[in-house]
């Protein structure tokens, strides 16, 4: 399900994942490789997602910014920087403002340091609510989900004046003209620019941030690495590996009885059990919905109640009565499942990658990374030779939220030209690299790369707070950056991805003859916005709230699919108890949302013939 | 008329509380057919103590142990009393957070300035509500109740705050809570299980309200007024909602807690560091962990002062017991 | 003869009213404090009436009338949150009540002080716990693999392990417990309070006349505490709706979400998230006007039976 709660925990936690996990990937903490920030933020508006692919902005964007690169070099006296606050509408990590050497140098190159805060304890829209409240407005504003109510309520400077003064052609030319008219807010103007998800260059596309059913790369290697492609495969090399292996050892020598296959259900993370008929009927991540458009106008359907489903479930049912799920599946929080994993006995699961990636480092730590551990993904469909696209291609540009300037700034073109100088590919590099010789060297060919040393210094909390500044939230690139060699974003580095792997996942990566993640998974390779011109339909659904019917409807389907799923898994009488799913689900009139869906599908449809 | 015939023997017992406790221990001894009964009550009450500690110890136990345990090593599960992989990393993590000083600087300020006007205001207002003769006093009790159970929720709150000008200051944490129903009506309940003669006596000597509530009441009240105190004084520490709300913008007015829940939001999704595998040390920080290294940090100081306040509820009553 | 009455009733007000001068000017300015904070953002009930937006405001907003009261009260998952709500409320009240008197009771029966002392300290700290620490470690115990079922399999009471937290009926009870466990000692500290208060020439007495533990329990402790515990109770009566957000949403899970949820978890998921303050505000009016009626209730009830009462 993909509720507007689900959305929101999801924007917070991603957020901070990005925010950490960039850190941490470059840092090569996770054998799995970093995250890629772009698909992080995409999988922040609701797992929804596409590494980077072709960007039509791309080759503009590249002459601008190389022009740009070097005028930055004039030093800002300390006197002369002026100290700007933002609030970030996501939790993240405070780094040592004032005191941290490449917010200096960057500061020193702009003009600016920007003191960043960001959301604790609280939702988006209450944060938001609250700022409006008290009037008072930090210099700069990612709202999130808020950036529509600080619109409405005109504490938002337009960008139209300063896109087209000329001042900044970085910032220009970080959307094509067709890209900045989607931000265009009811009374025509700009009002903030989202930062994610716009790829420079090639795009590397190393990593898969997104969801699949997730497998212990010791169970490939024990079968000789398989060709997995459908669901009862997976259960069946499952089976087969926890009879010949009922017991695994934790990181202390210990036996441990192996758990073949846990399903998280907590809260709204509860997404692990119920949206993977979307992916096995070979759709991408629309999130809410199927679009069906085979041969015929695009038709809205409704992944929960298809053939697929079912047999999705009744397969889960089945297994669970045979002992493949984990027993403690329906009840088992979000730390207990985390905990589980790292333990090393769970063989697999379907999930998120960012919802578990941190058990990389404890895989690291234990050393049970050796033992082959780590997880790899596997883009199953329900029925052999289907085609799947649980990886998306293409960069989705979401224009709900984005980094905004607000009345209570003093001096907007000094914002907009830091937000400009972002863009320069030696502040671009200083943030998300660091400093040349001391957080990355480079080789002969020109390619940066770190040493273990360097790995572990970046993952050290006390350095990332002293030293490194990622200015997360602010305008960025993924792709490779002006010399056409290198990553704009370490983990998306090829080579520094790999080195970074375990030797079992490098194994793995061979035998299989693949380099990156979404590769192993074998999605159609296709430029989503291109395909799929309504894609995501989540960006809609996500906005759903009570005042209509279909969101009502929505609601409650949530509510509902949350308490029955985990009943239906363990019923003993698994087509009896799918019949009362199957009434209660209709209770909450899906076809209100469904026909809302359709509603708004048709109109994207128009919009996109129409542009 | 029941109240009079305590005050009576009240006065009549010069003796401190504690030196009454042994006594009465001696007197029950020299009855030998209550021996027995007494006997089987206190090995009862002796288990029944035992097992309360063992339970209630247990999870601050544990939290302790924890929050000296690699993070990492303590998401395996299994750690219960002592830590398996000692480390003072998650302390030293918590303790080197920017501005953890400054905040603590807050927290305290807040909770003594706001303990002591919380304390005056509750107790004068009791007093008010406890004088039996005062014309408004059920009403004024009635206003005061509803306000327990009503509020007229964030944004207009947040509102009236702004134009109160108490938002981005330091007085948003001690003014607005100032008066609370609940402690209003303990003190209330106790002042009104104080002997009236007392305050009869004063007022024939010509005494006005406020002299009796200040000589007469107020040195009778320490108890109460030692438990309101450590209710408000926790009620204060702890809280970081308010500084989120009102002065997150406000650098200078951020609490300890407040500190310590940006940390703890941001350390959720920390994933542990991987330096292990290079420099062949452990120092993993995970939520768990850093969690629990928080929570003792915000225990210590209300702990070490309950005892403090504890001494209050045990030797209050012997100083105004024999006051005519 | 009833216009004689009022005249002098008047007369004994105004000489009242002088002599309570000081009362009275310090009443006012405790009404005027209490009005500022505490009743004048009730102008935020009038949210419950519209359909709110930040953007508007309480006073452009869009005024719907009851249109919220009728969603919330015509939605069957919303009844089933104010049973949810009332029936844990009212076993944490009735347990944590006695169990917080009874501890106080027989703590206060241990006379050395050297043992009493430690225990209240030992009893008060898991207060200070967050609702996260004491819901993980309680679900650690009661897990599949937890120290409960290991002790139910050792002593053979259960052949297979029981999945406590699959089985809506165990869970008004295991949130009960939890209650009980982290605040038994905390709220034991009022009537310790005011156990010291009373007499203890009442106990001497007592034991002169050859009163054992239990009579002077009965006799003379609980009457002492008396006026203490129906002013609480009243009180806590009046949150009897508040029974809870955190501990429901952190032991709760899909399977008994139908005893689980709350009215505070169910605003959560219809009114905050989906940013609709006025659902949200409308679940709170509920609430308070609730509270409200039960404290009247059960003041009245009190005073009624001649006991202490609140107002």
């Amino acid at each position: 399900m993909k509720s507007k709660t689900v959305k929101k925990i999801l924007t917070v936690t991603m957020s901070a994942v990005l925010a950490t996990g960039m850190l941490a990937g470059c840092g090569g903490g996770a054998s799995a490789g970093g995250d890629d920030a772009g698909s992080s933020a995409a999988a922040s508006d609701d797992g929804g997602s596409s590494d980077a692919a072709a960007d039509d902005s791309a080759a503009a964007d590249d002459s601008a910014a190389a022009d740009d690169g070097a005028a930055a070099d004039t030093e800002v006296a300390e006197g002369d920087i002026v100290d700007f606050t933002f609030f970030g509408g996501m939790p993240g990590t405070e780094i040592n403002s004032g005191n941290n050497e490449i917010q200096d140098l960057i500061a020193k190159k702009t003009g600016v340091r920007l003191k960043e805060t960001w959301l604790t304890g609280q939702t988006v829209s209450e944060a938001i609510g609250s700022i409006i409240a008290s009037g008072t407005y930090p210099d700069l504003i990612d709202g999130g989900d808020g950036c529509q109510d600080l619109y409405e309520e005109g504490a938002l400077v337009a960008w139209d004046e300063y896109l087209e003064s000329g001042k900044y052609p970085n910032l220009s030319n970080y959307y094509t003209k067709a890209e900045w008219d989607q931000f265009r807010q009811d009374d025509g103007k700009i009002y903030w620019c989202n930062v994610f998800q716009n790829t420079k260059g090639e795009p590397t596309g190393t990593t898969h941030n997104d969801e699949a059913f997730w497998v212990q790369a010791r169970v490939l290697a024990w079968d000789n690495y398989p060709k997995i492609e459908t669901l009862d495969e997976y259960f069946d090399l499952l089976e087969r590996y926890a009879a010949a292996n009922p017991t695994v050892k934790d990181a202390n020598g210990n036996e441990m009885d192996v758990i073949p296959y846990t399903c998280l259900c907590d809260d709204w993370r509860y997404f692990c059990i119920e949206n993977a008929p979307q992916f096995l009927d070979g759709y991408p991540n629309d999130g809410s919905v199927i679009v069906d458009f085979d041969g015929k106008d695009p038709t809205i359907v409704d992944y929960n109640t298809t053939e697929t489903a079912k047999k999705y479930f009744k397969k889960l049912n089945e297994e669970y009565a045979k002992g493949i799920v984990d027993k403690d599946f329906g009840t088992q929080k979000y730390d207990d499942y985390i905990a589980k994993l790292s333990n090393g006995n769970v063989l697999g699961m379907c999930d998120q990658y960012w919802d578990f990636m941190q058990i990389n480092d404890s895989f690291r730590n234990t050393g049970l990374e050796n033992e082959g551990c780590n997880y790899v993904p596997l883009g199953l469909t329900i029925d052999k030779g289907m085609e799947n696209r649980w990886h998306t291609y293409g960069d989705t540009l979401n224009v709900a939220s984005g980094i905004a300037v607000t009345t209570d700034c003093a001096d907007p073109d000094l914002a907009f030209s830091f937000l400009d100088k972002m863009l320069d590919q030696d502040i671009h590099n200083l943030r998300f690299w660091g400093v040349e010789g001391v957080d990355y060297l480079v080789d002969d060919d020109g390619l940066f790369y770190r040493t273990p040393e360097i790995r572990a210094n970046i993952s050290d909390p006390k350095y990332r707070a002293d030293h490194l500044c990622f200015y997360s939230y602010l305008p960025q690139y993924g792709g490779t950056s002006d010399d056409g060699k290198n990553a704009n974003l370490p983990e998306e580095q090829p080579s520094e991805f790999f080195d970074g792997l375990a030797k079992p996942l490098q194994d793995c990566f061979s035998a299989y003859g693949v380099k990156t993640y979404p590769d192993m998974i074998g999605s159609v390779k296709e430029d989503v916005n291109a395909t799929h011109p309504w894609f995501p339909m989540w960006s809609y659904s996500n906005n759903l709230d009570t005042s209509t019917e279909g969101g009502i409807a929505w609601t409650k389907m949530g509510e509902t699919k949350h308490e029955w799923l985990p009943k239906v898994v363990m019923s003993s009488n698994f087509d009896a108890e799918w019949d009362n799913y199957m009434k209660a689900y209709a209770d909450c009139k899906p076809e209100d949302f469904l026909n809302q869906m359709q509603e708004e599908l048709d109109r994207r449809i128009e919009a996109k013939a129409n542009e | 008329m029941e109240e009079n015939k305590n005050v009576l023997e009240v006065e009549n017992n010069s003796e401190t509380k504690a030196s009454a406790g042994t006594d009465k221990v001696k007197i029950t001894g020299s009855h030998k057919k209550m021996k027995g009964g007494d006997l089987a009550f206190n090995i009862c009450n002796g288990i029944f103590m035992v097992l309360f500690c063992v339970i209630t110890l247990y999870p601050v136990l544990n939290t302790l142990a924890i929050s000296f345990n690699d993070g990492v090593d303590a998401m395996r599960g299994g750690v219960h009393l002592i830590p398996r992989l000692f480390t003072t990393e998650n302390y030293e993590i918590v303790l080197a957070l920017k501005g953890i000083s400054r905040g603590a600087l807050i927290s305290v300020l807040r909770t003594v300035i706001g303990t002591i006007l919380a304390l005056a205001a509750n107790a004068l207002l009791a007093f008010i509500v406890s004088q039996k003769n005062f014309l408004f006093r059920s009403q004024l009790s009635l206003f005061w109740v509803i306000t327990m159970y009503v509020n007229g929720g964030m944004i207009p709150v947040m509102i009236l705050y702004k134009n109160l000008h108490l938002t981005n200051s330091f007085w948003v944490y001690v003014i607005p809570g100032m008066v609370s129903g609940f402690n209003m009506l303990v003190m209330r309940t106790y002042m009104e299980g104080l002997p009236y003669e007392l305050q009869e006596a004063a007022q024939i000597d010509g005494a006005g309200y406020m002299k009796i509530f200040w000589n007469v009441i107020t040195p009778l009240c320490k108890p109460i007024y030692a438990t309101v105190a450590l209710f408000v004084a926790v009620g204060q520490w702890n809280s970081w909602f308010d500084t989120m709300l009102y002065n997150r913008m406000a650098d200078q007015y951020t609490t300890l807690q407040y500190e310590l829940m940006k940390m703890l939001s941001a350390v959720t999704s920390l994933k542990g560091n991987a330096s292990a595998a290079t420099t062949g040390q452990t120092v993993n920080i995970t939520p768990i962990s850093v969690r629990a290294a928080a929570t003792i940090i915000t225990m210590a100081p209300i702990v070490a002062l309950y005892p403090f306040l504890q001494r209050y509820f045990v030797t209050g009553l012997t100083i105004g017991g024999v006051k005519e | 003869m009833a216009g004689d009455n009022k005249k002098k009733g008047l007369a004994v007000t105004k000489k009242e009213l002088i002599k309570q001068k000081v009362l009275v000017i310090w009443t006012v300015v405790f009404v005027i404090y209490g009005f500022i904070f505490y009743y004048l953002p009730l102008v935020g009930w009038l949210m419950a009436f519209q359909n709110y937006k930040n953007k508007t405001g309480f006073f452009h907003s869009k005024w719907v009338g009851l249109t919220k009261f009728k969603f919330l009260f015509s939605d069957a998952t919303f009844l089933r949150t104010i049973r949810n709500t009332f029936c844990m409320g009212t076993l944490n009240l009735i347990f944590t009540t006695v169990m917080a008197i009874v501890f106080a009771i027989l703590l206060n029966e241990i006379k050395s002080s050297k043992i009493k002392k430690p225990i209240q300290t030992i009893s008060y700290l898991p207060h200070f716990l967050s609702w996260i620490i004491v819901t993980g470690i309680l679900s650690d115990a009661l897990s599949s693999t937890g120290i409960v079922n290991e002790i139910l399999h050792n002593i053979g009471l259960v052949k297979d392990t029981v999945p406590f937290f699959s089985i809506p009926w165990l869970f008004w009870p295991i949130v009960t417990f939890a209650h009980l466990w982290k605040e038994t000692g905390w709220n034991a500290i009022i009537y310790l309070s005011a156990i010291t208060s009373i007499d203890p020439s009442l106990y001497e007495a007592a034991s002169i006349d050859g009163a054992g533990r239990w009579d002077k329990i009965k006799h003379i402790t609980l009457p002492g505490i008396k006026s203490t515990i129906i002013v609480l109770l009243i009180m806590n009566m009046g949150n009897l709706l508040n029974a809870g957000f955190e501990v429901q949403y952190l032991l709760g899970n899909g399977l008994v979400k139908s005893v689980s949820d709350t009215i505070d978890i169910y605003v959560l998921t219809w009114g905050i998230s989906q940013n609709d303050y006025s659902l949200g505000t409308a679940a709170g009016i509920f609430k308070s006007v609730v509270s409200i009626a039960i404290i009247l209730l059960a003041n009245g009830a009190a005073k009624r039976a001649g006991e202490e009462r609140l107002f």
